[in-house]
């Protein structure tokens, strides 16, 4: 402070101008000593232009940039960007220093890299410098010695850096490094492992065991002369690892690849054992490696997850792509012989260390051929004949009628048969053992004997017969001695080959399947016999010989057994009909050749065959069944490509990104799985199975019924209800699935009246809990939701048939899940009284209205008290208003539910209507089964929930259901009689309906 | 050989880096840029024309089957044996999302016109279509009427096709909502539209290509004497619909006059398996990929 500012008082801080910087940054440089000289409390900081940044906690804090506003006077100055189509910004790289105000760029200055003489370790730039120095230096100063010479003789001698730093650590010169132990023990200890070291330098891991060994060795003997020493760390790396390759010291060229380390590792290895070459095999002995150099790093293989077949190679045909691996220049350690020998080892399994051995003590032992007998046959020859048919051949003996003794005579063809098999020497035999025996006295001329000669005949003549057909066989395939078909070995065994003529007429006439199966039969058991010479047919297409050669062609195929190889008749670009037309030629031509043949040689033919009708028919039936798989094969070529349309759902957000306006925009959110056309046809039978159903579910009422006279106590047979109502509810769904089909229009009134089945029957329950049984009751329904009452029970095919007359018009899904519903309403019935049985019965006339009619107009005409019900749900029992709400509370927002999908479905059949076209058909259909579908699931789960919180506190209902049937079984089949009654009542009624649809 | 004079059988250039096998190669919308991927689980983007190799994508857990990139080049599709969908910013090279949702390998992935959505097929029998304008990572949309796995995409203005290896051809038109399936009774590797879109070019496993007119859902022509039975390959027609353009598995590449289904050339391109092929939108300019783990560039 100057004494000329102290007149004036000064308030704020004045404006520095730009011009006075320089001056004051004069002025900082002076006053640097003299702020040195300030205690510190009076010290200021101030940056280079002699500002001051620091203002203390109190008044200011820091400033920065220009007072603290910005950067310079300007203000920041803000990046431009321009880019345009044409002039294309480049990218600026941004470097960490645009971001740094200059103190901070100063700042990382002074971290930059420079050279420094400092540390330079050697001296050379140190030297260069001063000679640099000396050599300006040299025109200053006149030295004695003329020249540069000198200067060069005399270089500053400057110790490097290291060398300091380890003269502070207490090195001197001269002496080695490692000086801190004199230990004599110590030394001559790593003197002798060196020398080990050396020895074993290729098993590095031996000599860690080792090392581990002498470490604690050594140390224990060290500690006396107190020097800790750590043997693995004084032991160099470079010992355990000797420098192979030619990289720099500490180079590690898998730093960031260390799955190459490996790979390299068993390169080195393997050309250790096996030689230079290296083999996939080698290779791929070790999982991880080969792995690991194939796949890229990456992300998403979690390390739990192990790499399984997906990543193996499949590709790996053969092909060695992945011969990437870092080469280097390979040591030829070994000598080639050593390597051969290595090489060898391993081909004989022999232990490393070991070698074969030249010549072994183990001699196999071989014997000698026995010495075989001059007059040794292989072949041993029977004295007698095995067969001496021959002799007999000749003289056929007379025929004889057979003995009257049948036991006699079984005996003697027996006898006979077994004689021709195992020659005369078996006659001998058992003459002589049976001499004396009254049974074969046939064979000493006594009873049957003429009989017996004459059957011994007729056995040898067959066997002849045999042998012969045999050596034809052998003769005409020599390839296939060993293989028996199943004709030679049917013809060996004797059997007669499948007749042709089928013995009962009738069954030509009218089975087509079964003359085809008796073709095919036939042709395997064919007679030489019905072979059919082409010369014998002649050309019946002579004009045309392709034609010709393709009827040969069919002929061929027609009367070669076995499998029939496709009819490759006509050109390809035939079309089948072509085909067809001219197969049905050929089979007419061949009929008639047939049948000329007949007529020639009908003398010859009736042997074989009973009848020419027979075998025309066994023609045709063969040609319907050779234009069989040609009809296959028409479809299957008709058949690809095949074309089908579904209906398929885009996503309204999919509709949206495509930037298509959704098709089913308005409609019900869900999604109609399209399904095949398969499921219409599925129907028919569906329908029977329904019926079947329908016997169950009145099995179970009525099983439930008996059950109930016989629980007297309404607690105990309380899991049984509950059980019941289950196995009640149970069959609505396949009713859905069966019946909800054939019923388009009242599609969704099916659906409603489902949805509102079980909900329905609770009510009723508890409504007529409440009538009857009174408070006690009421009480108890309160928590069961209906109870039973120990009194006589209403016969139920009565109140059935009561109810069902009611229904009289409906579509025929709503009659079985009236049914159904009945079911549960009957047992009802039979749990209360003969009066509220009246009582429900005259319920269900009032609230049952002619049906028939259409769902909106049911509405109205229904009652006004429930205007939100449905058809379905009025076509039942009705409850009386004031319980009517506790289940409606239920039900409301279902039925909501039920309106809206009734009128979407009403919308969507008007949009048909519009459509006119054949789509509508399947669109109808598909609408209804989705709609179905989509029902199926929620009505099923609701209502699940529904009445397990409703009205039971039950546990498990499988349970009870599977523990009602095994009750029940027994019960069913007494009241068998009430099912079939109902049920053929029910068809009776159903028939009807579907007419009237 | 002769004919064909037009077609690319001159290897114009030869793309390494990939390590192992490349599994798909596909030009981007105006065709000087190519993608490829492979069995090293990268992505990688090239100039084929200039034979440099631009950018590695990398982040996949396994190989990647199939890449698509959007007409204004910003964004990557990418799917493969990690039963995911990758979505990458092409620029930055980093992943934007991961669709997953997939229960096993994903085997194909197309970008609709705008970009907007990813289809995508995949081994479990489903084909999902994904939103890339909102943030959520669930399918807007699951096809699951394949009976077997689904090989290949095709993706027009508003129909979504995809070929299985149930044998079918199934075009589901989100403008009229309805699927049309098409059975060819072989397994479908690889579907391919024409340039004018009417046909669709089906490869099956029988090694034989299909030409099917889309709207009658007809046979037009079948192409034969390559061999592709059991790898995942490509076919095309060329840029002018002139030819039908396909690897083999013993390394060749064959062309298919149109019309009449003859041979008009083959040549060998690599010495294995030709897994990918892309023809160019508008030269004469091919791409091959194989599991030799190059990429050839072939120009007339």
């Amino acid at each position: 402070m100057t004494s000329d500012e102290e007149d004036f008082i000064y308030i704020g801080t004045p404006i520095g101008r730009e011009e006075d910087t320089s001056a004051r940054k004069i002025k900082s440089a002076s006053d640097a000593g003299q702020i040195r000289a300030l205690p510190a409390w009076k010290q200021e900081v101030r940056d280079e232009d002699g500002r001051r940044r620091f203002h203390g906690a109190f008044t200011g804090g820091f400033s920065a940039g220009y007072y603290n506003t910005a950067g310079s006077k300007e203000g920041w100055t803000p990046q431009t960007f321009t880019s345009s189509r044409k002039n294309r910004a480049e990218v600026k790289q941004q470097s960490l220093l645009n971001f740094l105000d200059e103190d901070e760029r100063e700042e990382i200055g002074q971290h930059a890299l420079e050279t420094s003489s400092k540390f330079d370790t050697f001296g050379f730039t140190a030297a260069d410098l001063s000679r640099k120095q000396a050599e300006k230096d040299i025109h200053k100063r006149p030295s004695v010695i003329p020249g540069p010479v000198s200067d060069e003789l005399v270089l500053p001698a400057m110790n490097s850096f290291g060398v300091k730093l380890l003269g502070k650590m207490g090195w001197r010169h001269g002496h080695s490094i490692n000086e801190t132990r004199n230990s004599s023990l110590y030394d001559s200890r790593r003197e002798a492992r060196k020398a080990f070291l050396a020895f074993s330098g290729n098993e590095p891991k031996m000599e860690v065991d080792e090392f581990n060994s002498t470490k604690s060795e050594s140390r224990s003997s060290t500690d006396e002369h107190d020097v800790t020493i750590d043997a693995s760390q004084t032991t160099p790396v470079f010992v355990l690892n000797p420098k192979q390759d030619l990289y720099g010291l500490g180079y590690d060229p898998f730093k960031h690849a260390p799955e190459f380390r490996e790979n390299k590792r068993l390169r080195g290895s393997s050309r250790n054992v096996i030689g230079p070459k290296t083999t996939a095999a080698s290779r791929k002995e070790n999982l991880f490696s080969s792995n690991s150099g194939k796949l890229a790093p990456g992300f998403g293989i979690g390390a739990l997850e192990e790499l399984d077949i997906e990543d193996e190679d499949i590709y790996e045909s053969g092909f060695e792509i992945m011969e990437t691996c870092i080469d280097e220049v390979e040591p030829l350690s070994k000598t080639e012989k050593n390597v051969k020998l290595l090489l060898r080892d391993k081909e004989h399994n022999t232990l490393s260390g070991f070698k074969r051995a030249t010549n072994s003590e183990y001699k196999l032992e071989r014997f000698p051929p026995p010495n075989i007998p001059l007059g040794f046959k292989s072949c041993h020859i029977f004295s007698t004949p095995l067969n001496s048919s021959i002799a007999y051949h000749g003289s056929p003996p007379p025929e004889v009628p057979s003995p009257d003794d049948t036991s006699h005579k079984i005996l003697i063809d027996g006898f006979a048969a077994l004689v021709s098999r195992c020659g005369k020497l078996f006659e001998d035999l058992s003459k002589e053992k049976n001499k004396g025996n009254p049974l074969f006295c046939f064979l000493y001329g006594g009873n049957g004997c003429d009989y017996y000669t004459r059957r011994l005949w007729e056995e040898q003549q067959k066997r002849v017969d045999q042998k012969m057909l045999m050596l034809d066989n052998t003769k005409s395939s020599p390839y296939d001695t060993q293989k028996m078909t199943a004709e030679s070995r049917g013809r060996a065994l004797g059997e007669k080959p499948l007749a042709k003529s089928s013995s009962s007429p009738i069954s030509n006439v009218f089975s087509a399947e079964l003359q085809r199966l008796q073709s095919n039969l036939s042709d395997n058991f064919k007679m030489p016999s019905s072979h059919i010479d082409f010369s014998e047919i002649g050309k019946p297409f002579e004009k045309e010989p392709a034609k010709q050669k393709r009827f040969e062609q069919f002929i061929k195929d027609k009367f070669q057994g076995g499998l029939r190889s496709t009819f490759s008749g006509g050109t390809s670009n035939w079309s089948e009909n072509d085909r067809a037309r001219e197969r049905l030629d050929f089979e007419a031509v061949l009929e008639k050749i047939q049948k000329g043949n007949f007529n020639q040689a009908a003398s010859v033919m009736q042997q074989t065959l009973t009848s020419p009708m027979i075998t025309e028919t066994q023609f045709v039936s063969a040609g319907t069944e050779t234009i069989h798989p040609k009809i296959e094969e028409k479809l299957s070529t008709k058949v690809y490509p095949k074309r089908e349309e579904f209906q398929w759902r885009p996503a309204p957000i999919l509709c949206k990104r495509f930037d298509i306006t959704d098709p089913f925009m308005g409609k019900p959110p869900a999604m109609p799985k399209p399904r095949s056309k398969m499921d219409s046809f599925m129907f028919t039978p569906d329908f029977i199975k329904g019926d079947k159903l329908e016997g169950n579910v009145s099995t179970t009422n009525t099983t439930d019924l008996k059950s109930n006279v016989t629980g007297d106590e309404p607690t105990t047979s309380e899991p049984v209800v509950e059980a019941n109502d289950k196995a009640v509810h149970k069959p609505v769904d396949l009713y859905k699935a069966i019946f909800s089909d054939d019923s388009d229009d009242d599609g969704d009134g099916i659906l409603k009246m489902q949805k509102n089945v079980p909900e329905k029957v609770e009510g009723a329950n508890t409504t007529l809990n409440r009538l009857v049984a009174g408070d006690f009751l009421e009480s108890l329904g309160k928590e069961l939701g209906f109870d039973i009452p120990t009194s006589t029970p209403v016969h139920l095919p009565k109140s059935v048939a009561g109810t069902e007359r009611e229904i009289t018009p409906g579509e025929n899904g709503k009659v079985l899940s009236d049914h159904v519903k009945l079911g549960s309403t009957s047992k009802l019935l039979s749990t209360t009284s003969e009066e509220t049985g009246k009582q429900i019965d005259r319920n269900d006339a009032r609230s049952v209205k002619p049906s028939g009619a259409e769902d909106a107009k049911w509405q109205k005409n229904g009652h006004s008290s429930h205007k939100t019900r449905n058809m379905s749900s009025t076509s039942h029992i009705e409850l009386p208003n004031e319980y009517d709400h506790r289940s409606r509370e239920h039900k409301t927002g279902k039925n909501k539910i039920n309106e809206t999908r009734h009128k979407s479905s009403r919308r969507k059949r008007s949009r048909k209507g519009h459509h006119g076209s054949n789509l509508s058909d399947s669109d109808s259909s598909e609408d209804t089964r989705f709609e179905e579908r989509h029902s199926d699931i929620k009505t099923v789960k609701k209502w699940r929930t529904d009445s397990r919180t409703e009205s039971f506190s039950n546990d498990d209902k499988y349970h009870d259901d599977s523990r009602f049937k095994s009750d029940k079984k027994s019960s069913r089949e007494k009241h068998s009689k009430h099912h079939s009654h109902s049920s053929s009542r029910h068809r009776s009624k159903k028939s009807p309906d579907r007419k009237e649809r | 050989m002769g004919g064909g004079v037009d077609l690319p059988q001159k290897e114009s250039a030869l793309l390494r880096g990939h390590e192992g096998a490349v599994l798909a190669v596909r030009f981007n919308g105006d065709g000087n840029y190519c993608l490829s991927c492979g069995k090293d689980r990268t992505l990688r983007l090239w100039n084929p024309h200039r034979g440099i190799h631009i950018k590695t994508y990398k982040a996949h857990g396994r190989e990647v089957r199939d890449v698509h990139v959007t007409q204004d080049n910003a964004k990557l599709s990418s799917c493969g044996g990690d039963r995911q969908v990758y979505y990458w910013d092409v620029a930055s090279g980093r992943v934007i999302r991961k669709f997953r949702g997939h229960d096993s390998e994903v085997n194909a992935v197309k970008f609709n016109e705008y970009g907007s959505v990813v289809v995508s097929a995949g081994y479990d029998r489903s084909v999902r279509a994904w939103d890339c304008r909102s943030n959520s990572t669930e399918p807007i949309q699951i096809i699951d009427t394949f009976t077997d796995s689904v090989m290949s995409v095709c993706l027009t203005k508003s129909e979504i096709i995809a070929g299985s290896v149930d044998g079918t051809l199934r075009t589901f038109d989100i403008r009229i909502g309805r699927e049309l399936t098409d059975d060819l009774g072989h397994p479908v590797n690889c579907i391919s539209l024409s340039n004018d879109g009417n046909c669709i070019l089906a490869s099956c496993l029988d090694s034989t290509i299909r030409l099917m007119d889309r709207s009658s859902g007809e046979l037009l022509q079948e192409y034969q004497s390559h061999t592709c039975k059991s790898f995942k390959m490509d076919c095309c027609l060329t840029n002018n619909d002139a030819h039908v353009a396909s690897g083999s598995e013993d390394g060749n590449i064959y062309f298919w006059d149109l019309v009449d289904a003859s041979v008009v050339s083959k040549f060998r391109a690599h010495a294995s398996v030709v897994t990918s092929v892309t023809y160019h939108p508008k030269d004469p300019c091919m791409i091959t990929s194989s599991v030799d783990g190059t990429i050839r560039v072939w120009k007339t």
